[in-house]
Order: structure tokens, then C-alpha cells, then sequence
């Protein structure tokens, strides 16, 4: 392992991929709240980040495992309206606060891991 | 999919939810239209909203990067405006110009209240959207901030 190839950024760019695939979905709920017939759709997002974390683990470096897509599937347990849409405002304005803050976080965390690898590179020096 | 696509979402739904606050706001206006062009009162329009499909070149991206479980989709989009068909409310003013034989003149079947409601209903959901749009450029702003 090198000092770039730190898993604790490959975790947190995954953490970071999937957040905003998230947001997508988000927000493409958001947009279509008022079309007669839409599901909401999301992801699971701690599953999601789980199989990819295990599979960036694995020695044999399964990169298609890796790369795939997230698993986008429709949202159970919501009411459905009379037209047919079952878009929950409530949730999805929710979800996406959290998940921009959940996005923040991990920027804050990727930054100061490169703040530190930028702080072992300048060897403790305060140049 | 990247963040930038959440505008192209976004914007599709505060244009289509502009069109539909500007339909109800016609129909309150021509609430007592009693003539227009076509001859007879103002009928009310309604919009009907479509789920949009990804652009092709989305797509296109999509498959040749391998390919999604689902097609990414986009946003929002205004499927047509159509026409209320509901027979026109008939109210006696035997001295309107527009009354017929008998007195009665045809006024749009528009009911204020209904289209009031329309009308909020199509703000809020205006507001979500800008308030989704604010989200993106937040989060694409903070990526930013990893190159500093």
C-alpha cells in the first residue's frame, strides 16, 4: 500500500460517488411530483457502500464488481395518490438535507486526510 | 450521471410547474371570458405533466461507459395543454350581449377556488425545486473545495 493508495480515500471517493448518485435520484423525485403514474426511486445506501468497500477489498481487485452501478430500485411502503404518484415531499426534502450534509462531511474528511499526506510530504516543515 | 445533471432535472421541473402556475392564473383570469376567438365562453386548459426520458446523449454516455441496471432519467416534462370539456355555466342576463334567445349568456365552467388551489400547489412544488437546485450547487461548490 502506498501512501496515496490509502484506503481511507478510496472509502470516502465511493462514500462521495454514491452521494451524489443519490442526490440524482433525489432530486429527479422532487422534479417529477406532481407527474401522474411516477414512483419515487432510491438507493440503499449503506448496502450500496458496503458491497463496494468489500469488493475494493478484495486482493483479486474485482474491478467490475467495483464499478458497477448502484442498484436503483422504487421506494416500498409509500402511499400512493389517487393519480397514481407516490412521492412523499416530507421524505424527499429530508433525505436531501441529510444527504448534501453527509456529502460535506465526507468533502471535510477527504480534505484533511490530504492535508495530512500534504503535511507528511512537507516533512512537518511549516514552509 | 454527474452533479451537473441535477440541474438539467431541476430546471425541467421549475419550468414545467411555471407553466402550470400560468395556466391556472389564465383561467382565473378568463373566469367570465364570455368570447374569444374560437366563438362561445373560455374553456379552462389543463396541462398534464410526463416523466422525461434521459437525453440521447445520456444515454448514449451510459452504455458506453458500461451501462446502468436502469437507464439514468431526467426530469419533468409538459405532455400537452387540453381543454376542459365541461358544458359552460348558464346564468339569465337577458341584457348581456352575449345571451341567447332565451336570456341566458355561457360562462366558463371555472371554479376559483380549484384553481386557486392549483396555483399554490404549483408554487410550492416551485419552491422545492429551487430549494433542490440551491442543494446542487452547494454540494458541487463543496467538491470544489477538495482541490484547495
Amino acid at each position: 500500500m502506498s501512501l496515496l493508495d490509502n484506503p481511507v480515500i478510496a472509502a470516502l471517493s465511493r462514500a462521495l460517488d454514491l452521494t451524489a448518485q443519490r442526490q440524482v435520484l433525489l432530486t429527479q423525485n422532487v422534479a417529477n411530483i406532481d407527474t401522474p403514474g411516477y414512483h419515487a426511486r432510491d438507493i440503499d445506501f449503506g448496502q450500496e457502500l458496503q458491497r463496494a468497500l468489500s469488493s475494493a477489498e478484495d486482493e483479486q481487485g474485482d474491478q467490475d464488481e467495483a464499478g458497477r452501478p448502484a442498484l436503483v430500485r422504487e421506494v416500498p411502503g409509500l402511499v400512493e395518490r389517487p393519480d397514481g404518484n407516490n412521492v412523499n415531499i416530507d421524505r424527499e426534502s429530508l433525505l436531501m438535507g441529510q444527504n448534501q450534509l453527509q456529502f460535506q462531511t465526507d468533502v471535510a474528511l477527504l480534505r484533511s486526510e490530504f492535508s495530512r499526506l500534504q503535511e507528511a510530504i512537507q516533512g512537518g516543515s511549516t514552509q | 450521471m454527474s452533479l451537473f445533471s441535477l440541474f438539467q432535472i431541476s430546471g425541467s421541473a421549475l419550468n414545467a410547474e411555471r407553466q402550470r402556475a400560468e395556466v391556472a392564473t389564465s383561467n382565473l383570469a378568463n373566469a367570465e371570458t364570455t368570447r374569444t376567438a374560437e366563438g362561445g365562453p373560455y374553456k379552462r386548459h389543463m396541462l398534464t405533466f410526463n416523466s422525461q426520458p434521459a437525453s440521447q446523449f445520456h444515454l448514449l454516455l451510459a452504455d458506453s461507459l458500461g451501462g446502468g441496471n436502469t437507464p439514468p432519467r431526467g426530469g419533468v416534462r409538459v405532455g400537452s395543454v387540453v381543454e376542459d370539456n365541461t358544458p359552460p355555466l348558464q346564468r339569465y342576463e337577458p341584457g348581456h350581449p352575449d345571451a341567447d334567445a332565451d336570456g341566458y349568456v355561457s360562462y366558463p365552467a371555472i371554479n376559483p377556488v380549484q384553481e386557486m388551489v392549483d396555483l399554490m400547489g404549483a408554487e410550492r412544488s416551485y419552491e422545492l425545486n429551487a430549494s433542490a437546485v440551491q442543494a446542487a450547487k452547494q454540494m458541487i461548490q463543496q467538491s470544489l473545495q477538495i482541490l484547495k
